[in-house]
């Protein structure tokens, strides 16, 4: 993008604030769907967005394909603005930055000759249909590099690369009309070289596809439950993560005194923090997308509400510390309250003590989804296996948790001293297409937690 | 993009050029009060062609230089799919109205206070409810030409309008939206909206429940719970790679004869209506499940040919991906009984609103477990309250056999499935006490 261009329309703007953020995504993908080579392909989408503040009217918003013609733009943002009857909204104060952000790779991907990624992906989706009775496999390698241009009328510009590399398995096995399926995958910030050597990645899948054929469907009731740092980290995402979302309370009273800071959440062991500075996560950046720092936040320390996720708008609106979390899914979106990379703090308990006072409950692994009604969940394992006696027993499936957030997190009595991250997330608040985040927590033990299924 | 064709030609075997331009308007309130207004203009070409008897694919955004744009393709050509694909020659399709030229005129004004006239509603039902409404208007076009002679053009208008509302007391939470769309500007929001007040009004009522089996009515939306599995199980995709599980089940009575579900792109009005899918195929309406009988799937013109039969016109897209086969509007056919003699023959059981966790678990083999975000209880054929905490699990292809009452009302879900209310006479529900 033209800067001087950028610049000079930032300058010329009626509007009382304006910022301007374009960007560039060229997509490489390669599909395997069973022995098939679903397709091979290469786009790229360019476009940018406009959005405007003015005093006594509300946000107006401009985004399109075209960046020929930006000052047309930049006045469509403005009438837009003008006729919102808002209440008045302001920006807390943030540093302007002028920086220049360029992707350092291992390996540049974009370097990287098509064949022989196609060669990668499909000796993963090789070892995935090496084992019997897999059905159905879908093995995608993806590579994405954006470039990103943000400039504000108080005068922040910044230019960032953002890459993405990315590989998902999916193995699905089938026996009759038993139909079961696993996946796992990464998908970093980073170079060519991360995506390779997952073959073992590849086996466990397949592996798990398999043995899920010959599982049962876990009996529901209410369970002592053991979450692997996969499913715990999915779950402090969504069931409370979003909850520290200010958009969702600094507008309605009712739930800022649910979630007033110094409230008890937990117990002294819970402690969850949201971070977008972690080097190589796939929520880390060095700015939002309102040009703000990133930081450290801590959501619940021992046990308390400490913090809360905030953009400029929010922040100022509540009288709280701005930290670096409007995130936007692309050009076609104005910034929102968004974590990056969120999770629960190591622990001290190590897994075989955690599970061996445990007689009959539930080791629930992998999450393949989670819905939160705000203080109610519903999250689904990938597969799960039967304790008992303090060992770990059969596999199950179908493991669907669920249950009361405020409640539940008190029932957490204890954190493993294993904190993982998992780097494959995709957050889909408000937004088309999914967010980057990478979420990650340690093994977990829950109280009382109830199980569905048969 | 007779150019792009012309160009392809002698590059490629068979050719196609899509390109899409959209425009819309979008006023957004959120806790009740306006908060901003967003302009959109989108365009963009897709283009597939056949090389070697390889299918590939590209697409690009914005203003972008012809030569690269073919590059990309026979690059991915040369790696592309090995598919016997016939891109389909000129043809006439269904007569159907999906372009509503006054909607342009309608003033932003107007959308103002539609916004505003929900929200004073909703805030009538409860006023301490945060209630955000999107409203959208929106024009797209999309062309086709392809090496076979077909020159398909689509105008469709847009409007939509979604509502959530947003309830807090103490640490009890109400969450709940709806979301409706069009061609035109309809009337269609204000029915959402009542239905939003009156579940608001029979959610302030709490009720218990004890866990066991019991009769379990599906409101509409509700009721996606048991649509999405025969959604994913029709579509041609599963069945081509062979994990639907009605895959050899076409001609069988898998489902008790008062389940019929129809695919109609010929509905006037709806967004799903076409008169050709997004390859330039005929569109038609076909019965997927036929009084409990596995009828037909959903095809593209990939899937058809990887199994060996004809495209249903069922190909959609998006700009960035091909084709992929897809419902144009969903009809789950309207039964004979009315939605108070069905809830009269309940003497105790569970009505569902809204499910969580759909699509979730292991959709595709035909089960379900979901905890419920709206669910009241029923005691001698009246609600009597919200009851929370609540789920229910169990398979599709075991519960829909039998199926002991579907309404004569029904109601379009998030604008893609029109669904009657739904009785399944015996479902396991746990319940946390």
């Amino acid at each position: 993008m033209d800067c001087d261009r950028i610049e000079s329309a930032l300058r010329s703007s009626r509007a009382d604030y304006v910022e301007f953020r374009s960007e560039r995504r060229q997509v490489t993908r390669i599909v395997y769907q069973g022995r098939r080579l679903e397709t091979v392909d290469t786009t790229i989408d360019e476009g940018g967005i406009v959005r405007a503040l003015v005093r006594g009217g509300g946000w107006g918003i401009s985004t399109f394909n075209s960046l020929d013609n930006l000052e047309h733009r930049f006045d469509q943002a403005y009438e837009s603005a003008r006729v919102v009857q808002a209440d008045p909204i302001s920006l807390a104060p943030v540093a302007f930055a002028h920086d220049e952000i360029r992707a350092t790779l291992g390996t540049d991907f974009r370097q990287v000759p098509l064949a022989q990624k196609k060669e990668l992906i499909e000796s993963y989706n090789d070892i995935l249909l090496s084992f019997g009775r897999i059905a159905d496999t879908q093995a995608v390698y993806m590579d994405e590099f954006v470039t990103m241009t943000y400039g504000n009328s108080e005068g922040a510009f910044i230019v960032e690369e953002r890459p993405m590399v990315t590989v998902g398995l999916v193995a699905t096995a089938r026996e009759g009309s038993n139909v079961q399926r696993a996946a796992d995958g990464l998908s970093v910030p980073a170079g060519y070289e991360q995506v390779l050597g997952m073959e073992e990645t590849a086996r466990k899948v397949a592996q798990r596809a398999v043995d899920l054929l010959s599982a049962e469907t876990v009996v529901g009731g209410v369970h002592p439950v053991v979450c692997d740092p996969k499913l715990a980290g999915v779950f402090i995402h969504e069931a409370f993560g979003h909850l520290s979302e200010a958009d969702f309370v600094y507008a309605n009273p009712q739930a800022q005194e649910m979630m007033v800071l110094g409230r008890r959440f937990g117990r002294d062991i819970l402690t969850v923090v949201d971070d977008g500075t972690l080097p190589g996560m796939r929520g880390t950046h060095r700015y939002d997308d309102e040009g703000t720092p990133t930081r450290r936040t801590e959501l619940v320390r021992q046990g308390v509400l400490t913090g809360r996720l905030h953009s400029r708008e929010t922040a100022e609106r509540m009288g709280e510390i701005v930290t670096g979390n409007a995130r936007a899914t692309g050009y076609r979106y104005p910034p929102i309250v968004r974590m990056t990379n969120t999770f629960i703090e190591c622990g001290e308990t190590p897994f075989e003590q955690m599970i061996s006072g445990i007689k009959l409950g539930v080791y629930a692994c992998d999450a393949i989804g989670g819905q939160t009604m705000l203080e109610n969940f519903s999250f689904s394992a990938g597969y799960g296996y039967m304790i008992r006696n303090g060992h770990i027993a059969e596999m199950v499936k179908d493991v669907v948790l669920s249950g009361n957030l405020f409640s539940t997190l008190q029932k957490i009595d204890a954190i493993g001293n294993d904190l993982t991250f998992s780097h494959f997330g995709m957050c889909g608040k408000g937004q088309g297409g999914g967010l980057p985040v990478s979420t990650g927590s340690p093994h977990v033990r829950i109280q009382d937690v109830v199980i569905g299924g048969r | 993009m007779q150019d792009i064709l012309a160009a392809l030609r002698g590059k490629t075997e068979q050719a196609e050029v899509y390109s899409l331009e959209e425009e819309s308007t979008l006023v957004s309130f959120e806790a009740n009060v306006m908060k901003s207004a967003r302009v959109e203009q989108k365009q963009g070409t897709a283009l597939r062609g056949v090389v070697k008897g390889r299918l590939g694919f590209t697409a690009a955004g914005g203003n972008m230089a012809k030569e690269e744009l073919i590059n990309n393709l026979l690059a991915s050509a040369q790696y592309g799919d090995e598919v016997p694909i016939s891109f389909p020659s000129a043809s006439t399709g269904p007569q159907v109205t999906t372009y509503d030229p006054t909607l342009g005129d309608v003033p932003f004004s107007r959308l103002v206070e539609i916004g505003r006239e929900i929200i004073a509603v909703l805030l009538e039902a409860d006023a301490d409810a945060k209630i955000g409404v999107d409203i959208e208007r929106g024009l797209t076009q999309w062309s086709l030409c392809n090496s076979a002679g077909t020159q398909a053009r689509q105008q469709k208008t847009s409007f939509s309008v979604s509502i959530s509302v947003e309830r807090v007391r103490g640490d009890d939470v109400l969450l709940i939206y709806d979301w409706v769309n069009g061609i035109s500007l309809t009337d269609a929001y204000r029915e959402a909206m009542r239905h939003l007040a009156t579940k608001i009004e029979l959610a302030k009522k709490s009720a218990s429940l004890a866990a066991g089996r019991m009769p379990v009515l599906f409101s509409p939306v509700g009721g996606l719970v048991l649509a999405l599995p025969i959604m994913q199980a029709t579509d041609g995709k599963s069945v081509q790679r062979g994990i639907s599980p009605m895959s050899d089940k076409l001609g069988q009575t898998i489902f008790d004869r008062k389940m019929t579900l129809w695919d109609d792109p010929t509905l006037a009005g709806r967004p799903g209506s076409g008169s050709h899918d997004g390859e330039g195929v005929p569109c038609r309406r076909k019965a997927l499940i036929q009084q409990g009988t596995c009828n037909s799937f959903l095809y593209d013109l990939k899937t058809a040919a990887l199994m060996g039969t004809q495209s249903t016109g069922n190909g959609a897209r998006g700009l960035f991906s091909p084709p992929y086969p897809s419902p144009s509007n969903l009809v789950m056919e309207a039964g004979k009984s009315s939605l108070t003699e069905i809830m009269a023959d309940i003497k105790h059981g569970l009505l569902v609103e809204f499910a969580l966790g759909l699509g979730q678990g292991n959709t595709i083999s035909g089960a379900f477990s979901n905890t419920l975000g709206l669910a009241y209880v029923i005691e001698g054929g009246e609600i009597v309250g919200r009851v929370k905490d609540v789920s229910i699990a169990g398979n599709i292809y075991e519960h829909l056999r039998e199926v002991a009452g579907v309404s004569q009302e029904s109601d379009w879900v998030y604008g893609q499935i029109k669904m009657p209310y739904i009785l399944l006479p015996e479902l396991n529900v746990t319940c946390k006490g």
